[in-house]
Formats: C-alpha cells, sequence, structure tokens
C-alpha cells in the first residue's frame, strides 16, 4: 500500500502480476512456488487466455488470481454444485472456473455493475463452451437479491454463491444470501483478509480505498464468526476467502 | 506409474524423532499457550515486517533460538502468512471462538507435550472439518496421529457410522488424546492400527475389495514416504475422492535459497517434498490444489 510516486515505483513490481495478492511470507513461495509448480501447469487453457487478456485491462486488480481459480474449481467439483451464484464479475475469471467445474446442465446467476468488462472475457467463454450456463444480470446486486428473496421458492435453492463486489455491501448480501444457499451449501465471502491490512496498525500508510473499505471487512469477519447459522472458515487463499457453511 | 520417481533411501537417515536432541533444538518443554504475548510480540515488529523473502522459524544457533522461541509458544505454530499478526487475526476471529470444545481441550493438552511442534494446527482443524462435511465423508483414512487433533476434527465431522482408519508407529501419543475423543462421543468411529503404514497399505491394495473405498485420505507422517504412500493410495481412494498430503509448504522452506540456515530435519526432508510436489503436479490421475493453511495441504481429488 503505496501513498508517494516513490513507494508506487517500487510496488510496481508487484502490480505487474495481474491479480497478484499474496497473503504469504514471501513472494517466492507465492509465486515461484506454488503458482508455478501447481497452478499454472493445470491451468486450463480457457482460463489462461482470459487471465492474460485481463492482464492488459488497467482495472486487472480486481480480478481473481490463479490459485484462488483453482481452488474454486476444485471446491465446486467437490460440493457438487449445480446452481451457483456469482456477485461481482469483473472479466470473468471465477466465473470461467465456476463454469468449467458444473455438470453441462448446472446454472450460474452472475451480476455486475459492469457489462463491458464481463463481454470483454465473455468470447472465452464461449469459446470454452460453457458460456451457456452463465445467466448475467446487469446492475446492483441488491434489488436482484430482494426480489429472489420475495419469493420462497428461491429459498434454500442455490448450492453455492461466490461474492466478489463492494466489501461496504457484503453485510447485507449475507442478510439475503442465509435464506437462498441451501442447508449445507456454501458462501464464499472474498477478500476478507483484505491484503493483510486488517492487522494493520492504525498509523500505517494505506491507499484510501483500503483503508475505507478495511473497517467493513473487519466487521464482516466479526459477524460472521459470530453467526450461528453458519460454520465458517477463513482460508489465506488469494486475498481471503471466508467460506461460510450454512447449517441452518 | 512410471512417472513417480522411486524413493530408494540411499543416504543413512539420521533419527530426527523428536525430541530432536541430538541436533541442538530446543525442547519446547514449557510450552504454554499465552495468546496475549504472541499478540504483543507481532505488533512490536509489525513495522519491520515486509514482503521480502523472510524466512520463518528455522533457526540454527542459540542467539536465533531464543528469538524464535516467542514463535515455538504457539502450539503447532505454522505460519506461512506475511505475518504472525495475520495468522493470529484469523486464529482469533475465526477459529477459537468456533473451536469444538473437546478439540480446543486436546489442543492444550498436547500444547504441554515436548513434541507438539508435530501437532495440527486449529486453522488447518477447522479447514479438514468444513471439508469433510463438504463432501459427505463416510470413510475416511489417517496416516499420522500423534495425539489425534486431526482425527478428533475428521470424527467430528462425519456421520455416526462413519469410519476412520488410524495409523501411527507410536501408540501412546494416540492413548494420551484418545481420553478427549472418548468423552466427545465419537471414538467408535475410529480403527486405530499401530505400526508404519505402509505394510498396511500394501495389505489393503492386494484385495481389490479395497480398491476406491475411502472419500478421504489425509496423510501427515513421514514425507519421505509420501510418495511411495500415493502409489496404493491412488488405487484406495475412490474416484472423486480426495488425498489431502500435509506440509508441502514445508515452512516456505520450498523456496529457501541454497545458502539459508536451515534445520537438518527440514534439509533432510525438503528434497523429498519438492520431488513429492512435482510428481503431484505431473500426476494425470489427479486434480491438485496447494492451499496455504496450516503448514501446506496439497488437495488430490482422483479423477480417474
Amino acid at each position: 500500500m503505496a501513498t508517494n510516486t516513490q513507494e508506487q515505483q517500487s510496488q510496481a513490481g508487484r502490480h505487474q502480476e495481474v491479480g497478484h495478492k499474496s497473503l504469504l511470507q514471501s513472494d517466492a513461495l507465492y509465486q515461484q512456488y506454488i503458482l508455478e509448480t501447481s497452478v499454472y501447469p493445470r491451468e486450463p487453457e480457457p482460463m489462461k487466455e482470459l487471465r492474460e487478456l485481463t492482464a492488459k485491462h488497467p482495472w486487472n486488480l480486481m480480478t481473481t488470481s490463479a490459485d484462488e481459480g483453482q481452488f474454486l474449481n476444485m471446491l465446486l467439483k467437490l460440493i457438487n454444485a449445480k446452481n451457483t451464484m456469482e456477485i461481482g464479475v469483473y472479466t470473468g475469471y471465477s466465473l470461467l472456473a465456476t463454469a468449467l467445474a458444473l455438470p453441462d446442465d448446472g446454472k450460474i446467476l452472475a451480476m455486475d455493475i459492469n457489462r463491458e468488462n464481463y463481454e470483454l472475457g465473455l468470447p472465452v467463454i464461449q469459446k470454452a463452451g460453457v458460456a451457456h450456463k452463465i445467466d448475467f444480470k446487469e446492475g446492483p446486486a441488491m434489488p436482484a437479491l430482494d426480489q429472489l428473496v420475495e419469493d420462497e421458492k428461491n429459498h434454500g435453492s442455490f448450492d453455492f454463491v461466490f461474492v466478489d463486489a463492494d466489501k461496504d455491501n457484503y453485510i447485507n448480501y449475507h442478510k439475503r444470501l442465509i435464506e437462498l444457499v441451501k442447508v449445507g451449501g456454501l458462501i464464499g465471502y472474498d477478500n476478507t483478509l483484505w491484503n493483510g491490512s486488517v492487522v494493520a496498525p492504525p498509523d500505517a500508510p494505506l491507499r484510501k480505498y483500503v483503508r475505507y473499505y478495511r473497517d467493513f471487512v473487519l466487521e464482516l469477519n466479526k459477524a460472521l464468526a459470530a453467526d450461528p447459522r453458519i460454520e465458517i472458515c477463513m482460508l489465506p487463499v488469494g486475498d481471503g476467502i471466508t467460506l461460510c457453511r450454512r447449517v441452518k
């Protein structure tokens, strides 16, 4: 987190890596080791293509990292997910990871306020032959969620929901998602370790947006830990994913 | 299975079993679980922590060992994360408040044991527990038990008629934790076998009935044998089932430069860990995922 140009330049190396968010003890461990040994050699061709395409985009910091994509893909296969939701799409890296994991008749309700970015990645998803599983809705997620919650038929209808969007709304999304995900189903909240800033001392130099959203992240983490309707697990993958398994 | 290297142990292997007296590592005999001191220590050093390559615990001289003593106070503390503070945050926020009472009890009991560095960490226990519920596991295996923390996490996750075949060369340690497991009401799920795992695995593989009979296998044992275990486990786990290999990031030493100071046992096993990771990544019968939980778990989902 740099606040002046000098530090920004020294950070430039780190930001060159698309979606590079390492919570690990060293870049070497994350980059040279985990990614090079276990992630990139196994990354499906479409995901590689989408990742490289996204790397050229000016907002590429927002993308899901490759290790996280691999994890989501495996997780979805392990839980035999069929009906999922994604809040926050960007160019669709995690969306593609999801689509590749679901069976042919799987369905993903994908929401993002920006259709343009989604359409940047869509050709790759189409080429991969999985675009038919995706139902993309442009716009803020809240109204869509409220609408879903209104109809009781939708309660408990989702196997998995991935939330990777505006951090100041996660808690509000949670109130709806806890109804919509099935008992035994999973909600994944992304960026819950917020680049490690959750433990930054008060005087640490933080980018404005990092500092702004940090409070929401801290609040969310406390709320999820205290929610008796879910069991939780905070994984230091990517920027931190909190898995919430609905138990009642 | 020709692509998997055969580990012929041509090097004479010193006795690396705890308590490591002969290689001069300090025995954490007076380990007490002090969360507060851990936190204040991390806050003091937070400013000096950077994301440059920084090597975590392994000390080879007494001065470093003393400065590392704080870190070894934390039972099973194996943090691959950028700071102790971050790891502590995860534990304090999401792990300890949710830790089932029996697991807390077993963890605290294990903290008093001289070999407690071997135990599964609390965040890893929580992850295993959730994972097993997510995959509806019923028939599992565990190689490497120690006092049984991950075994208890597993037993609590399985249904009442779930079964765990648990193997360890040391029955005493298992019996240390067994009362807690019994009190938790899940000991009936466990079938404990004392002794090395290899003969038991060979026996299982011989009978075709056992092929594809396990939903999940957790391997947390002698790293120089993981590859050899893998050759058997890939037959025993079902298609779609999961094998989890623990310690595959080996305290971050997998990326240590050749001249880095490493404890002898860390350096010795590191080669095996590096080999294993390469082999798993190349194995077409599995899909893999390397998770930086605990000391690194590689999840291997059998696909054919």
